[in-house]
């Protein structure tokens, strides 16, 4: 199963963009962008809490929707899904 | 129209465009990189969802405000100071929806649309801060 993690702003300058990912069925949400973030301490601590949750302010969107954070760990990953991770909007 | 692109657009001919049957009042936003005392700025956006969250804050503007024509152009890339970022032409039959209709949409566009402005000093970058944290500006779907 093949998937599209894009970062944006401060976050991709952390972690990168347009990231494919190899994953296992069943695969969460949470945890497929854990998994990306670990790689880069830097990026991992700009976007999770000390609990690996994400920070209040992190939005998440998957295929262009947003997704809660409190959903984010049940939310099953899809082939071809696209997940996006960014900080506020800052527009205009 | 409505887009996000890097080039910048002509505001004269918008407001030419803007001026439909029964059009009694346009007004144009026009948001400008500001000295700082920054050398640059570099504007990105999630291009695909932020152009859908423009047209449905186009439609619900018109909508909400009676407006004739709405025009708006999110510029992207690296801009100098004093260049365009985002402008807004609206036009409508009467002067208070066509203020309204261009205050609603630059408010709109602060709270969700995933557009972020980067501030390159001679000392590096900053990136700015948006206005509405988590939760208070829920981009729409």
């Amino acid at each position: 199963m093949t998937v599209r993690v894009r970062f944006f702003a401060r976050f991709r300058e952390l972690l990168g963009t347009d990231i494919p990912a190899e994953l296992e069925t069943g695969s969460t949400l949470l945890s497929l962008v854990r998994s990306i973030a670990e790689k880069k301490e830097e990026g991992y601590t700009a976007i999770f809490d000390e609990h690996g949750n994400f920070h209040e302010f992190v939005i998440v969107m998957r295929n262009g929707k947003r997704v809660e954070h409190e959903d984010a760990a049940a939310v099953r990953i899809s082939d071809g899904d696209e997940i996006a991770v960014f900080p506020p909007v800052a527009g205009g | 129209m409505i887009a996000i692109r890097n080039d910048d657009v002509d505001i004269g001919r918008l407001i030419e465009e803007a001026k439909q049957p029964g059009t009694g009042a346009v007004v144009v936003f026009d948001g400008i990189v500001r000295d700082d005392d920054i050398r640059e700025m570099e504007l990105e956006a999630y291009e695909e969802v932020a152009l859908k969250e423009l047209e449905k804050i186009a439609q619900d503007a018109t909508k909400l405000h009676n407006l004739l024509h709405v025009d708006i152009i999110h510029r992207i890339g690296r801009l100098s100071v004093g260049e365009n970022i985002l402008i807004i032409v609206v036009s409508a039959g009467h002067r208070p929806d066509a203020y309204a209709g261009s205050r609603y949409i630059i408010e709109e566009i602060k709270k969700g649309v995933p557009v972020w402005k980067k501030e390159l000093t001679k000392d590096g970058g900053r990136w700015v801060a948006g206005e509405h944290p988590h939760g208070s500006g829920k981009p729409r779907h």
